[in-house]
């Protein structure tokens, strides 16, 4: 073996630092977005065989996915799905990383608004717009995800983040489910309170779940229907009268929510709901089974905090996500797109909803379970789509969401927008 | 083929002719190694060029861009992350204070815990080390664990820490713990010295065992007082485990990423955000070049701490 001298280890080790340098100074952004300038091209077809990694953050699906996926697997010899599973903080926050090289989630599915915004810029969608499963899904719920003319995802999931309601509560206080304004929604409470109950149990520490009551809390109080993309644009704020004056009802909710409900993670709030110790759950439809796996034996309804003085234009809300997706940087796209459709066909997505107390955005689907059944009405009615997932950043949806919590904490709606304002500004 | 070792040269037989080459391996140094033996570390060595040296620089570098995270495209700002930062982003200066008072709570009340549990457990009898195997315990849970027990004892309908208050009869003294804004901070940073204070205490035991017993009897002798004994022998040979301790409190509380996230949710609320849980915030809501910004000021900032404690301390003598 012939000798190294000194001199050529350091040398050795000065280029591999040098390389190192080098390789560190390298621009970011290095690859360029799939699709390219003619758009993003539909999934490659093929033979549907090998793995197909499907990402998502339901963990709670997980069993029903793979009852799913043992079907897909009896229709298509030889592919296999394996789910990816990450909690909805996490996914929400790494998904995008993670997906990009193609790895892992050759299907996937991503919340509605930013996350959905940053899939669709950074190229992770391919064109589902001549796919077999599009056809499947009512048409006036595929707009989340539309990205100009191209239907890049299939909203799969209908939810009503509204608060759910224990019905034996309601007629045992002989409290109105559906209250006609905000003087209503308040008797409403003052009925439940009278009679021993928490009206409302609140997770008013956990920003995710805590927020959703902003969604209905805004529909009607906001001047336009983008309200929360225009604050974010600078062309609402957040210290304008119709926003104080929600905030104002947020401070007439304060009677009627658990004590030191601002410190309350989500679930003591579903203990609380699902013992019975409280009327409402002010989360949304998708803590459903959540609830009856907590023991909750109750019916439940929808409930819809309108914060109107009796000229609402929505009658409740709904947001429609879980958008399922082909990967474009995936291996095996032909197969991702196979189990997408195969998630669209009525009878599989039947199945999901039944199991998972959720509604989807497919056609024809004959709703069984109870839960479901009973609240499939809100299908129909005037809902308008959750407002919190207009903000593309999260610290200004963030920052609008904590006035609220703020005022329930007792700050002054008045200094509570200012605060929130103050952070909307910086990031204008 | 060459068979050099690096290993000192056999002795030579008595009577042998002289070796002709005996001055010039005179002059080489008795320790002189093979230099093939510098490519040894080679294998570290790139391990850390490519998984610490080349993201920290890389870190400069997308510092002074505004990439998101996922586009070909970004431009070149100069140092306006760094001056957005610092002027123009109240999450991040709210952060930062919260980080230095968190770290501040930690340091002191993690030292000073730690110190009395070892004073209190220096001596190896049966009791001693059951409950320096108990305050130890905590240490060895992840911090996910250590989070999410908290988060329930500072649940304010179900959690312990109300119920017990409750139960005495103090419901005066009752709390919404992490839901009160002016509080929460303090809360967390006792979950921390909990999580930590037995792992500290270890090296506090280490360095009280180490000290000559010599010296107490000879002060005891002299008529010194037990804090007289405590200032003048046990505080200046603690001193370098102090010095340990407070070092390693102050990056753990920078970083107490996990513990944070873990007790107040992603994104935890402006009250419990510190400088990793804005990053990571920042990361998340796709403004990568302004989150490199903020890890390098992150580091910066415990790179100061550290340095500044070391020297108002004065904890270990010159040349340590």
């Amino acid at each position: 073996m012939s000798q190294i001298s000194r001199r050529q280890a350091i040398a050795l080790l000065g280029a591999l630092g040098f390389g190192a340098t080098a390789a560190a100074c390298a621009g970011p952004g290095g690859s360029t977005a799939p699709g390219g300038a003619t758009g993003p091209a539909a999934p490659a077809t093929g033979d549907i065989t090998g793995k197909v990694s499907f990402a998502h953050w339901r963990g709670e699906d997980k069993v029903v996915f793979d009852e799913l996926v043992k079907r897909f697997a009896a229709l298509h010899n030889g592919v296999e799905v394996a789910q990816d599973i990450s909690t909805s903080n996490d996914y929400n926050a790494q998904a995008l990383q993670k997906l990009r090289g193609g790895s892992i989630g050759d299907a996937f599915a991503t919340f509605r608004g930013s996350q959905f915004k940053n899939f669709t810029e950074a190229g992770i969608y391919t064109e589902l717009k001549d796919s077999k499963a599009v056809s499947n899904y009512q048409e006036g719920l595929l707009s989340a995800g539309k990205s100009g003319e191209s239907q890049l995802g299939l909203p799969y999931q209908v939810v009503f983040p509204m608060p759910m309601a224990n019905v034996d509560l309601f007629d045992k206080a002989g409290a109105d489910l559906a209250p006609k304004d905000w003087d209503s929604f308040l008797a409403m409470c003052e009925k439940l309170a009278s009679s021993g109950v928490i009206p409302i149990s609140w997770p008013g520490g956990d920003v995710g779940n805590g927020g959703q009551l902003f969604n209905c809390m805004i529909a009607n109080n906001a001047p336009v229907d983008d309200m929360c993309a225009q604050i974010e644009q600078g062309k609402l704020k957040v210290t304008d009268d119709w926003f104080i004056k929600m905030l104002n009802q947020y401070k007439d909710l304060v009677p009627y929510l658990q004590p030191n409900a601002t410190g309350t993670a989500v679930e003591p709030a579903q203990n609380l709901f699902s013992q019975g110790q409280a009327a409402m759950l002010a989360t949304g439809s998708y803590h459903i089974a959540a609830v009856r796996g907590l023991g909750a034996q109750f019916p439940i309804e929808l409930v819809f905090p309108n914060t109107s003085d009796g000229n609402a234009k929505y009658e409740g809300v709904y947001n429609a996500t879980f958008i399922l997706g082909v990967n474009s940087a995936s291996k095996n796209q032909a197969a991702a797109a196979a189990w997408i459709d195969f998630l669209s066909e009525p009878e599989n997505a039947a199945y999901y909803a039944n199991e998972t107390a959720q509604h989807v955005s497919v056609k024809d689907v004959d709703y069984t379970n109870p839960d479901l059944k009973r609240l499939s009405p809100w299908l129909d009615k005037n809902t308008a789509l959750a407002a919190r997932f207009q903000f593309q950043n999260l610290d200004v949806r963030n920052a609008v969401e904590a006035s609220a919590t703020a005022v329930i904490s007792g700050t002054s709606p008045e200094q509570a927008a200012e605060a929130a304002q103050k952070i909307v500004d910086e990031r204008i | 083929m060459s068979t050099h070792t690096g290993l000192p040269a056999k002795r030579k037989a008595p009577g042998s002719p002289p070796d002709v080459n005996a001055n010039k391996g005179r002059r080489r140094s008795p320790t002189r190694v093979n230099p093939a033996l510098y490519l040894f570390p080679l294998p570290a060595v790139a391990v850390i060029a490519f998984f610490l040296v080349m993201p920290t620089l890389q870190a400069f570098q997308y510092a002074l861009t505004d990439w998101n995270g996922f586009s070909a495209a970004f431009n070149y700002v100069g140092l306006d992350n760094f001056i957005r930062a610092f002027t123009n982003d109240s999450l991040f200066t709210n952060a930062l204070m919260n980080n230095l008072k968190f770290v501040l709570l930690v340091v002191i009340a993690q030292t000073f815990f730690s110190l009395i549990l070892a004073l209190l457990l220096t001596k190896n009898s049966r009791g001693s080390v059951l409950l320096r195997a108990l305050f130890f315990f905590p240490t060895i849970l992840s911090s996910v664990s250590v989070a999410f027990i908290w988060k329930f004892i500072y649940d304010p309908n179900f959690g312990l820490a109300n119920a017990v208050l409750g139960g005495v009869g103090l419901e005066a003294l009752q709390s919404s713990y992490l839901g009160n804004d002016a509080q929460a901070l303090y809360w967390v940073a006792v979950t921390q010295v909990w999580f930590h204070a037995g792992q500290m205490m270890v090296v506090y035991i280490a360095g009280l065992q180490a000290i000559p017993r010599e010296l107490y009897e000879a002060a005891e002798m002299d008529g010194a007082n037990k804090w007289q004994q405590f200032k003048s022998i046990t505080w200046p040979f603690v001193a370098p485990a102090t010095s340990i301790v407070v070092a390693y409190t102050t990056v753990q509380s920078f970083k107490a990423f996990d513990l944070i996230l873990g007790i107040a949710g992603n994104p935890p609320k402006q009250s419990l955000d510190i400088l990793s849980t804005r990053i990571y915030s920042t990361f998340a809501n796709s403004e990568f070049g302004y989150a490199a910004a903020q890890s390098i000021i992150f580091m910066a900032m415990i790179a100061l701490v550290t340095w500044l404690q070391r020297r108002l301390l004065r904890l270990t003598p010159k040349g340590e």
